[in-house]
């Protein structure tokens, strides 16, 4: 039953919820669906909970709405108002809107780390346990409690989090639809256009200068979407009109600028590949006539645009990374420092220019041959018998195992651990499936049942043949 | 560990070896032995490098009478490093084990680009610009000037070198380019000209193919090194078009242009100098008439390119009357110039012999076919006499004279083409004289005769039998090896046919077809989608790939290509291709995964290695035939059929084949690297096809492989890779695919290696 203190901003009826005729509610805190004749609530999601709406695109047999969860399910509500589509329709609309307003009111930013500390302590009772021993007994606070080191590291290491990077396919994916009188319609939405400006800082920049001061937003992205900037098969016209001309231009730029500093591996620079006969003219240089007359340039610009546009959607990507978690040092971020390297190097531009260039260079290039005539499986690997590798199948276990350091060090003293704590790791250990282990097969068994039973496997086969019986 | 192949210890650094690396030492000793030439092939990415170098090392240590040197020549710079790493590896463990380094030393030769240390001549990105620069500083005439003149700039490293290093040797030890650099900045020498001079003493010279195969080269840098060596041409699986390219001029437009204006210049130069100082230009008149043509005196800094001929065809009589004085000389040059490009006024293609083109100048403009020989000598005497400080801007000229002593010296096995325009373009005019060499064993046979013993290895030889021909030698051994594995770590498929049961081929009535190229596309979106990280495709040519693009962009291919990975394409600009390269590398290594679109015989897959995620899939779209409308390679042709009997179609199928094997190959590096090898083409499946892929690729092509459509590749693949993706440990392989000491020495697999040696 929903609390009478709530408001029903809205009913409806004839909603169907898996195939259930009932009434929709649009309350001050939730939503809520009641199946016809029945008293109880069937379906309640706070507006905290819910993401976003979606609505069935007009034209569709069925009017419906869908709702989704920040967890990722969805409740689908189907109007099937007895007055018509238009009524439905209708009905749905109100509904919209509704929630159109009420949403952004419950979209309160949780902050993260609380949600994070809060979901550790509910995932593990024992931490939780010890929150309630010693914080909220005000043995220690809040603060000291979350700063020992074990948990520091656990809700550090955690707390990174990678940003989304950006589809390669995202401009292919605002497929245009027709209106039906020679118009096209393309479907934006804020994710499309954060990821424009994200990959193509032109037209960003282009965004800010025209929005809204010059044009209207929809007005600047119909022109987006006419420009050859878009439409990769068209010859960039030199006309001033085109608004994305200089995008291009710009592009072009940042990308030399780019090809400029990265100092290239040994194994990529094609250039340096091959030793050229001293004092003859090169092969380049001999077929440079050639070039110029190429005869399908609209094929080799959008190779070019091609490779510019998978690069950017790189660089967006790699950009939100290594910001977010510089002390990653994955080879992404080594890469990012040699280009400072070269960058600084660039700059002094003179007397300084050997000695760096001496000193990093043949390291980073030895490094790069050395792990390329490399054959793992040739070396004994004797040299990490003293170092084992301590592998870890569940790592908060080893953290917050009996033996843990807070129990040891500041607390002891004091305030013995909670003998419950103790207690309750343990069931944990004995009930896990450490112990009770049911029967299983090999990986490399079991990979292969799979195979066999997968479309072309020789137990499907079999299956497949008898079915064309 | 240390062992012994047929009686030889043999240390090798690794504590396990490969069953099919020990075969291939036991290969090689055997041609040692027999101090002939042999022709190995190997799969790429089984340590053939270190196999080689640890037997012929041991080897020299053990029969330092028979063999007294090695000379490793491989094709690029990368793989010229990487052999310099594998040999410091081993002299490592040489010292680990005997507690001092072998007394060999191993050098490195590359250009003066990639070994000057001259602060400022160094900074030059191009390689001909360093040539020019340091020759201006070094230089015997210079030099000279110097003395005179402390003003005159010279190279103080070059000094430094000529001073005192000379007396003394490399201590013994293995020297990479940077080492190189770094000794001479140590020392204050040049490392280029120290390296030049190393290589005459070194036991193990590193360098690239050109300063053996290239004559131009070959007679200024290795001249004087021992008979009695070993000589290994790595990767040599494309080594009859080095020799080709080495003989050949390509004579366009801008050439002719460029060489005027170089005569122009040298004119007023030798005008200048008559009034100046006549002495000088009647100094060299009476060396020339005295016959010392090449005067004695010569240094090693004066001559950057030598004479474009083979030595034995040198001729060594006194240069003719007629060219002896400069102004002759360089209005004979003249004429010659203006008698070639009216020769490219054309508007149709010409084809003629040597002999016609000689028979042509001569009644034309009058010039016999002696004089012309001594073009090339004649003129680097000339720039000598005029002391000429930067000759890069005559490079155009020294093309020239290269191609008039070519072009006097040999008649058989070398046709000359001249084509008014590009067949791609008939409208555009772009007439190119094509002087072509035939025939590869012309600069391959001295190198034959010379050296007593010759390894041509490579991963991809097969057919091997072609070679022996081609080449025009006797192998005294021939094998290829296939590879031993614990797992199918490749996974070689025929795709023949799309899912609409549409067979795919890129012959050329039906590569444009739409269907065709649907297909391609599909089968590229699928496997892009079911395999991780990275993909490479190869198309057959540049022009298919644009094309291909283009239309894949309408057919919406790009767009579902790019919901999986990035996609990055190979262009014709190389910087840009490496750029692009980079970041494909990187795209694969944060785990976006990526497409690489690529072209048969170009840059990338000839050079580039994508090992491990970094190739994970590779696709080769049709059969890379060489374009067969070249009249170039017609004139080939014809040639090897009445010269060597080889059949077009079989020389044709032969090349198409081993740069498809090359190209797949790319994906593999080591038995732990696993790769899927697709052949989107229907051709591939026909017997002569199928029989020219390497053995190690074609004993894992089974007949069930061979006539795939791209939903079964697809599902293969997939089951596939989840067996791929299992742990792999050192344990599965012992004892099939890698051994310990004691497994080698074994009696049965003693029996296992000699049976697996594939003779031909």
């Amino acid at each position: 039953m929903t609390t009478s203190s709530e408001d029903v901003l809205l009913s409806v009826n004839c909603v169907r919820y898996k195939k259930g005729d009932g009434t929709l509610y649009v309350m001050n805190q939730r939503l809520a669906w009641m199946l016809e004749h029945r008293d109880t609530v069937a379906v309640s999601h706070k507006y905290a909970d819910i993401k976003t709406q979606k609505i069935s695109p007009a034209g569709k047999a069925k009017i419906q709405l869908q709702v989704v969860l920040h967890d990722g399910t969805c409740s689908t509500f189907h109007f099937v108002n007895p007055g018509g589509p238009e009524a439905q329709a209708k009905d749905r609309d109100q509904v919209m809107v509704l929630l159109q307003n009420l949403l952004p009111k419950f979209k309160r930013q949780i902050d993260g780390e609380l949600e994070m500390k809060s979901k550790l302590l509910s995932l593990h009772p024992t931490l939780k346990h010890l929150y309630e021993d010693l914080v909220i007994s005000k043995v220690i606070n809040s603060e000291e409690y979350w700063n020992t080191p074990t948990l520091k590291q656990y809700t550090e290491s955690s707390n990174i989090k990678q940003e989304a990077g950006v589809s390669g396919a995202f401009l292919a994916d605002i497929q245009p639809q027709t209106d039906g009188c020679n118009g096209l319609k393309y479907n934006l939405t804020q994710d499309i256009i954060d990821a424009i400006f994200k990959t193509y800082p032109a037209v960003r920049k282009k965004h800010i200068d025209y929005v809204p001061n010059k044009m209207t937003e929809a007005e600047f992205w119909t022109k987006f979407f006419q420009s050859h900037y878009f439409h990769r098969d068209r010859i960039a016209s030199s006309s001033s009109k085109d608004l994305f001309g200089e995008c291009a231009k710009l592009d072009d730029h940042a990308i030399a600028s780019a090809m400029r500093h990265t100092t290239l591996d040994l194994t990529v620079d094609l250039n340096k590949f091959i030793e050229h006969v001293p004092l003859l003219p090169t092969e380049e240089e001999a077929s440079n006539e050639k070039d110029r007359s190429d005869n399908n340039s609209i094929h080799r610009n959008m190779i070019k645009r091609f490779n510019q546009h998978s690069i950017m959607v790189l660089k967006a990507s790699q950009k939100s990374n290594s910001s977010n978690n510089s002390n990653s040092s994955s080879s992404k971020t080594s890469n990012n420092n040699n280009k400072v390297i070269e960058n600084g190097v660039k700059d002094t531009n003179g007397v300084s220019k050997r000695p760096a260039e001496h000193s990093t260079e043949p390291i980073e290039k030895k490094k790069r041959i050395l792990e390329q005539i490399h054959y793992e499986d040739l070396v004994a690997d004797q040299g990490n018998d003293d170092v084992q590798e301590l592998k870890l199948s569940k790592v908060e276990r080893y953290l917050l195992g009996p033996s843990y350091q807070i129990s040891q060090t500041s607390v002891q003293t004091s305030h013995p651990p909670p003998l419950s704590a103790l207690a309750s790791v343990c069931q944990a250990w004995s009930s896990g499936q450490q112990c009770q282990r049911p029967a299983r097969v090999s990986a490399g068994a079991a990979v292969g049942a799979l195979g066999e039973l997968s479309p072309g496997g020789a137990l499907m086969r079999h299956h497949h043949a008898a079915s064309m019986n | 560990m240390k062992l012994t192949v047929d009686g030889l210890l043999v240390y090798f650094p690794y504590d396990y070896i490969y069953p099919e690396q020990y075969a291939y030492m036991l290969e090689l000793k055997r041609a040692l032995d027999a101090k002939g030439h042999g022709l190995l092939e190997m799969p790429s990415g089984t340590g053939k490098t270190i196999s080689l170098l640890s037997l012929i090392v041991a080897y020299m240590i053990q029969n330092p009478h028979h063999v007294r040197k090695l000379i490793y020549c491989s094709r690029t710079v990368p793989e010229i490093e990487k052999v310099l790493e594998e040999l410091k590896n081993l002299f490592n463990y040489y010292e680990k084990s005997q507690g001092e380094k072998p007394n060999l030393t191993g050098v490195v030769l590359s250009s003066r680009k990639n070994l000057c240390i001259h602060p400022d001549v160094s900074r030059e990105r191009e390689g001909k610009l360093v040539d020019g620069k340091c020759h201006a500083l070094t230089a015997s005439y210079i030099r000279d000037r110097h003395e005179r003149d402390s003003s005159v700039p010279i190279c103080q490293f070059y000094e430094g070198f000529n001073r005192e290093g000379k007396e003394s040797m490399l201590p013994y030890g293995v020297y990479t380019m940077d080492d190189m650099k770094q000794y001479g900045a140590d020392r204050n020498w040049c490392p280029y000209f120290l390296a030049r001079f190393a290589i005459i003493h070194a036991e193990i010279v590193v360098y690239s193919y050109h300063y053996l195969l290239d004559p131009k080269i070959a007679e200024v840098v290795s001249k004087e090194l021992n008979r009695e060596a070993v000589v290994v041409f790595d990767e040599a699986h494309n080594i009859d078009n080095v020799c080709i390219d080495s003989l050949s001029v390509k004579i366009t437009r801008r050439t002719i242009d460029k060489s005027s204006q170089a005569l122009q210049q040298l004119e007023k130069t030798v005008a200048e100098i008559r009034d100046e100082d006549a002495a000088r230009l009647t100094m060299e008149y009476e060396q020339l008439v005295a016959g010392l043509k090449d005067a004695a005196i010569q240094r090693e800094t004066d001559t950057i390119l030598g004479n474009p001929i083979l030595p034995d065809e040198v001729l060594n009589e006194v240069v003719p009357g007629n060219i002896r004085n400069a102004e002759h000389f360089l209005s004979f040059l003249k004429r010659f110039i203006e008698y070639v490009k009216t020769r490219l006024r054309i508007q149709h293609v010409v084809q003629e012999s040597p002999a016609g083109f000689l028979k042509d100048v001569s009644s034309r403009v009058c010039i016999e076919r002696k004089p012309l020989r001594f073009c090339a000598s004649r003129l680097a005497s000339l720039m000598r006499t005029l002391q000429i400080p930067d000759p890069s801007h005559l490079s155009s000229l020294v093309l020239i004279t290269h191609l008039a002593t070519l072009v006097s010296t040999y008649t058989k096995g070398f046709t000359i083409i001249i084509e008014p325009f590009d067949d791609k373009t008939p409208n555009v005019s772009n007439p190119i004289l094509h002087f072509s060499c035939m025939d590869s064993s012309i600069a391959m046979r001295p190198v034959f005769a010379r050296f007593q013993t010759v390894i041509i290895t490579s991963g991809t030889l097969s057919p091997l039998d072609m070679y022996p021909k081609i080449l025009d030698f006797n192998p005294v051994i021939m094998s290829s090896f296939t590879m031993t594995l614990a797992r199918p770590c490749i996974l070689p498929m025929i795709v023949s046919k799309g899912s609409d049961q549409v067979a795919i081929s890129s012959k050329y009535e039906t590569r444009e077809d739409v269907a065709v190229i649907r297909n391609y596309g599909q089968l590229l979106v699928e496997m892009s989608a079911c395999v991780p990280d990275g993909v490479v495709c190869f198309f057959t040519s540049y022009l298919y790939l644009e094309s291909v693009v283009g239309a894949w962009y309408d057919q919406g291919v790009v767009a579902s290509l790019q919901r999986h990975k990035l996609l990055f394409i190979e262009t014709q600009d190389s910087a840009e291709t490496s750029f692009a390269l980079i970041n494909y590398i990187k795209a694969c290594e944060s785990g976006r995964g990526a497409v690489l679109l690529s072209v048969a015989r170009g840059k990338v897959s000839e050079g580039v290695d994508f090992e491990h995620h970094l190739g994970r899939a590779v696709l080769m779209f049709g059969i890379p035939y060489v374009f067969t409308q070249s009249r170039i390679l017609k004139a080939r042709l014809d040639y090897l059929r009445e010269n060597f009997q080889i059949r077009e179609n079989d020389f044709l199928t032969f090349d198409a084949m081993r740069h498809a094997a090359q190209c797949v190959g790319r994906a593999l590096r080591g038995k732990t690297d696993y790769g899927i090898m697709v052949f989107a083409d229907k051709r591939f499946s026909r017997a002569d096809k199928r029989s020219k892929l390497p053995r190690w690729i074609q004993e894992h092509l089974r007949d069930s492989l061979c006539n795939l459509s791209t939903e079964e590749a697809v599902q293969i693949c997939k089951r596939w890779l989840r067996q791929m993706a299992q742990p792999f440990t050192r344990e599965d392989q012992l004892g099939v695919s890698l051994l310990t000491l004691q497994q080698l020495q074994s009696q049965e697999q003693q029996d296992k290696i000699e049976k697996q040696v594939i003779q031909k």
